[in-house]
């Protein structure tokens, strides 16, 4: 392969020394101008209508990506933000209502004792209520007890003396008789 | 490998002679189809040119014909190609490099590849005419193998790279970045690495001076080079079977069509990120 590269070469090198460089390798002002502006003329439109556009597309797509991913933070950083404010409302919720629990516990032990010493009054009066009426009705049964027994004394006494008793002497019989079952 | 090495060789020694002797083999310079004419200036390389710019134009128009931010179908490639591009060259040249200019290494690259893979169609450089001069030539010709396409791109590069490294450095830091010692020194030290960054500095201008050339020669050579290979190769065989020897070659003209796009693109990305790697740390 190189042989035939060397050849090549060969046959070229008499007319490299002739006329240079630029004419061995085809390089005249020419050809070179022209494609140096037809160069520049592609990079132009591609620029203008390839590159250009995809890259602004690009641009575009990536600068959505990124406001998306701003947007993502600060929508986790508001449901941080949330959650934190709904732990402390519940957090204030849950003291708030153990307060009225522990209140709510102490009025009605207040309460209880103020009914359980109002009941202890009202049972006290009953019993006092009832030992009076008790104490009235004994004294009741006591003054009848006494009258008919004194009755039945007077009338015993009667009997007994074919009733020849006189007024004095059955009223002495009847206090003798109460002083006897007074004892 | 002996087996398949020592009959290709002296199947190509067998056939320099008859190159010598007149076989076709593609010139090193340009022709022009309408020599004699007022469109002179128009040679079988551009044309080929041309037809690449067109089917680019064809394709980016048919991509961004309908653009929408959900892509489908052929936008959807055409994205992924540039994306990757974009991506590619921004890894060299950084966020603020790239978005200034991207549009000439995207276009420059795609406008390689499409030339040098154009110039492997059959009938190019194989259908020819006689010229001026009495040479049988290609009636079209790969554009990259005609060195003043390659100039073209490499002198239009070296002088976007002079606009971008003074607008980027700013013309005192663009000639800082040159000649001026990296680092800081005091005392006769400073003396001493002034006049070195100096000489320096020369070489690099020389060195920048060089670059065009480099660039296009070595696109020129490789893409020539190739041709060539597989003009010679053709001609070792009756006509009817010329295609043979060249297949296995258009396998590896395929990777040098790429390998020579990323490699101008790449080095002028490279050269261009060398010049404004202080600015840049700045953006």
């Amino acid at each position: 392969m190189f042989s035939i590269l060397a050849v090549n070469v060969a046959e070229h090198g008499a007319e490299t020394a002739k006329s240079g460089l630029f004419e061995t390798f085809g390089v005249t002002w020419p050809f070179f101008i022209a494609q140096l502006i037809n160069f520049l003329l592609v990079l132009f439109i591609l620029k203008k209508f390839a590159f250009g556009p995809i890259q602004a597309l690009l641009e575009q797509r990536k600068q959505r990506i990124a406001d998306g991913e701003s947007k993502l933070k600060q929508i986790e950083q508001q449901l941080a933000d949330s959650a934190k404010h709904t732990e402390e409302v519940i957090g204030k919720a849950n003291a708030d209502a153990k307060r009225l629990i522990e209140e709510a516990k102490s009025s009605a032990t207040a309460l209880s004792e103020a009914k359980a010493q109002e009941a202890v009054a009202t049972a006290q009066g009953i019993i006092a209520k009832a030992e009076a009426a008790a104490k009235a009705e004994r004294a009741q049964i006591a003054a009848d007890l006494k009258r008919e027994f004194g009755r039945l004394v007077a009338n015993t006494a009667q009997n007994a003396t074919g009733g020849k008793l006189t007024a004095d002497q059955q009223r002495a019989i009847n206090e003798e008789s109460l002083t006897r079952v007074e004892a | 490998m002996r087996k398949f090495f020592l009959p290709l060789s002296a199947l190509l020694l067998s056939a320099t002679p008859a190159l010598a002797a007149g076989g076709h083999q593609l010139p090193l310079y340009p022709s022009s189809p309408f020599e004699g004419t007022a469109f002179s200036w128009i040679s079988n390389s551009m044309i080929m040119v041309w037809i690449g710019a067109i089917l680019i134009i064809l394709f980016c128009r048919a991509a961004t014909s309908k653009l929408s931010l959900v892509p489908t179908g052929f936008q959807n490639f055409a994205e992924w190609l540039i994306e990757s591009l974009y991506g590619f060259f921004g890894n060299i040249l950084g966020d603020h490099l790239v978005k200034r200019t991207f549009w000439f290494f995207g276009s420059t690259f795609m406008l390689i590849l499409t030339v040098n893979y154009l110039a492997l169609i059959p009938g190019v450089g194989t259908i020819t005419f006689l010229d001026s001069h009495g040479h049988i030539t290609g009636l079209l010709r790969g554009g990259n193998a005609d060195l003043n396409m390659t100039g073209a791109m490499s002198i239009t590069f070296a002088l976007l790279w002079l606009y971008w490294a003074v607008t980027e450095n700013g013309v005192k830091n663009f000639f800082a970045h040159i000649f001026a010692p990296k680092g800081t020194f005091t005392g006769i030290m400073k003396v001493g690495m002034d006049v070195i960054f100096f000489l320096v500095g020369i070489l690099e201008i020389v060195s920048i001076c060089i670059r065009p050339v480099a660039l296009s020669f070595r696109l020129f050579g490789n893409i020539y080079g190739g041709e060539q290979t597989m003009e010679g190769l053709m001609a070792l065989v009756p006509e009817n079977l010329a295609f043979l020897p060249a297949l296995p070659f258009y396998f590896m003209e395929l990777l040098v069509g790429l390998v020579q796009a990323l490699v101008f693109t790449l080095l002028s990305a490279v050269f261009l990120k060398l010049i404004c790697e202080h600015s840049e740390e700045h953006h």
